[in-house]
């Protein structure tokens, strides 16, 4: 006979309640671990987005304001435009390393919106320089072809080389080149040359926005104040692209983790609750061994191993489930959240899975703690009588 | 002969309410290491609440208790429970076994908070003296009363305790399995252990060497 032994034996009179309560603790560890996975996975996946773009400025024109300049990077039309004249000026600008000019155009075809850039392939793909395309990227002054996402390509199976109905006039337009995956946007959109697509939409001349790659990454605001001498041009950083998504989502994530933050403590006092009444009913039990010679530290520990054994397996239970149900739980906190990245929002860092353990151990604890110190200053009539009281 | 436990001026109080109950007062004996005492009395007497000051289970309101030369008048609890390992075994009048564990786990349970092994057999050899080989492995529930009080003097036993104490330990049996609790506890004290028995039965009273009667909670004749 061993105090583990002793342990389980008492877990199992109590079958029901036993599984009952490591399913509470199961829940709440699954709901903090996909809260805190989520609140971490969220802003990694954002940056890590915002890095890709491998551009430090937009350009964009006055009075477009930051909310909507946020959505450039999510294929979002403004409809102001820039002209060439001030791609010029801009390209002329202390600081400024490179700049090129996009214009963004959305199409619907089968009900779906087709996200179109019209961009200078070359300048492209310095500023993205893990860009790989399977056939080739398009010159400037070609028409009628086009390089498009890998999403794009599987989902309506597409080959380098065939040749789709494009634009509002419905033109033949070649796929020269398909994108590699990215993981990012970018595997969402069609990419034609800038002429082609000016020409196609009917905006001769206007580009959307033009991205600007800087000298000096430190010097990034310096840049972007020269640059607001420019009179049509706006502003805009990727701190700030950054800063405005984490506001408009803010609210909405303030909400949702409120919400699951009550729902853990309303769990953590359902799960104290029950572990500290079936200490109390068997205060007169803990009496009786200690007449049999148990300490209170004994006491202490029987109990102790009882409420780490069902936190614990709640703990273990809850963060497997949620690792196992993390894309059912992306897929629910993406149609609440106002803007989310792409790529995998919840995830699973070691350190998180320790945490939420922590959290049911620390419940453990403070449930085996209390009858230890109840029964320590009781005698053994003391308990046995106490428990009429 | 060495004195086993001596008690000098002993009362216990309960208050209930505005009210006091003295339930003993006055209380002086001297009980020597090997012997068998009965303690009797109407009940309201107070047996049960001096068995248990002298089982170490409560504090006294007033008076001394010493236990084989350790006064554990105000020991801390803390410490009584090393006094209550070392030299009292306790057999409650509803035998208080654990309904999970098995009569072998029962009797070894007190080891485990001693912090000992069941070194050469000595669970074995307790079944036997309580006649319990057979049902080693079998629940609680699947015992009859008398079986039952036998695991718990077995457990009484297991540590090896200098004196037993044990409260109307056939108060809730026939007189048959009565009579297999007395030859048991009989042949413990002829073993040389000190026994200390409350009881109304008189056949277990006449078997002890002395006889201590309680009334109103004071020692009577
Ligand atoms: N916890 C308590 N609170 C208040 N009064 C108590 C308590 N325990 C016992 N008493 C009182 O103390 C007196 C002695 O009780 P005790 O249990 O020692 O009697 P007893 O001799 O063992 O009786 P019985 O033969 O019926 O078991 C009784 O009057 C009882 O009512
Ligand atoms: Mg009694």
């Amino acid at each position: 006979m061993n105090f583990i032994k002793l342990a389980i034996k008492n877990l199992m009179r109590r079958k029901m309640r036993t599984m009952l309560t490591v399913f509470g603790v199961a829940i709440a560890v699954a709901a903090l671990f996909s809260l805190s996975s989520f609140k971490d996975g969220y802003e990694k996946q954002l940056t890590k987005e915002l890095d890709n773009m491998g551009i430090h400025i937009l350009a964009v024109p006055k009075g477009c304001p930051y909310e909507a300049a946020s959505l450039i990077i999510h294929g979002g039309v403004i409809p102001k435009y820039l002209s060439l004249a001030d791609l010029e000026q801009v390209k002329t600008m202390q600081g400024v390393d490179l700049a090129t000019p996009m214009l963004l155009q959305q199409f619907y075809k089968d009900e779906t919106p087709h996200i179109v850039y019209g961009i200078n392939a070359a300048d492209m793909q310095k500023l993205k320089s893990w860009w790989k395309v399977e056939g080739r990227f398009f010159s400037d002054d070609e028409d009628h072809v086009m390089v498009i996402g890998k999403n794009i390509a599987e989902k309506k199976n597409l080959q380098i080389g065939s040749t789709m109905p494009f634009g509002p006039n419905k033109e033949p337009f070649t796929i020269v080149g398909i994108l590699d995956r990215t993981g990012g946007q970018d595997d969402e959109f069609h990419f034609l040359p800038l002429a082609a697509a000016q020409r196609v939409f009917d905006k001769d001349g206007l580009i959307t926005t033009i991205a600007i790659r800087v000298k000096d990454i430190t010097k990034i605001s310096q840049v972007g104040q020269t640059l607001e001498t420019i009179p049509d041009v706006q502003v805009v950083t990727m701190s700030q692209i950054m800063g405005t998504i984490l506001n408009l989502v803010g609210s909405a994530q303030t909400l949702l983790i409120s919400v699951i933050i009550v729902a853990i403590i309303i769990c953590a006092v359902g799960i104290i609750n029950t572990l500290l009444m079936s200490v109390n009913e068997r205060i007169r039990e803990f009496g009786m061994m200690k007449a049999l010679g148990a300490s209170g530290v004994d006491i202490g520990k029987l109990v102790l191993i009882e409420t780490l054994f069902i936190t614990i397996s709640g703990g273990i239970l809850g963060a497997a489930t949620s690792i196992i149900a993390s894309s059912l739980i992306e897929g629910f906190v993406r149609g609440i959240i106002p803007y989310a990245p792409s790529g995998q929002l919840i995830s699973s860092d070691p350190q998180l899975i320790l945490l939420c353990l922590a959290f049911s151990v620390v419940i453990g604890i403070i449930c085996g703690i209390y009858p230890a110190l109840r029964s320590a200053r009781l005698t053994p009539i003391g308990a046995i009588r106490s428990s009429y009281e | 002969m060495k004195d086993a436990i001596v008690i000098n001026e002993l009362a216990k109080e309960y208050v209930r309410g505005s009210e006091t109950i003295h339930a003993l007062q006055n209380v002086n004996f001297t009980i020597q290491q090997g012997e068998f005492v009965a303690i009797v009395g109407p009940s309201g007497s107070g047996k049960t609440t001096l068995l248990n000051l002298l089982g170490c289970l409560d504090r006294p309101s007033r008076g001394t208790i010493t236990v084989n030369g350790i006064n554990v008048s105000d020991l801390p609890e803390g410490k009584m429970v090393k006094v209550r390992r070392q030299n009292i075994g306790f057999i409650f009048q509803s035998f208080f076994l654990l309904p999970t564990l098995t009569v072998r786990e029962n009797i070894e349970l007190p080891l485990m908070f001693s912090h000992r092994k069941d070194g050469n057999g000595k669970i074995d050899s307790i079944l036997n003296t309580v006649g319990l080989e057979k049902r080693a492995d079998h629940l609680p529930h699947q015992l009859s009363g008398g079986e039952m009080q036998r695991v718990a003097i077995g457990r009484a036993l297991i540590n090896e305790p200098k004196i037993i104490l044990a409260d109307e330990p056939t108060g809730n049996l026939d007189s048959a399995t009565a009579q297999r609790i007395y030859d048991l506890l009989d042949s413990l004290h002829k073993q040389g252990l000190t026994l200390i028995v409350v009881t109304h039965n008189m056949d277990l009273a006449q078997m002890a060497h002395r006889v201590i009667k309680l009334k109103d909670g004071e020692i009577a004749g």
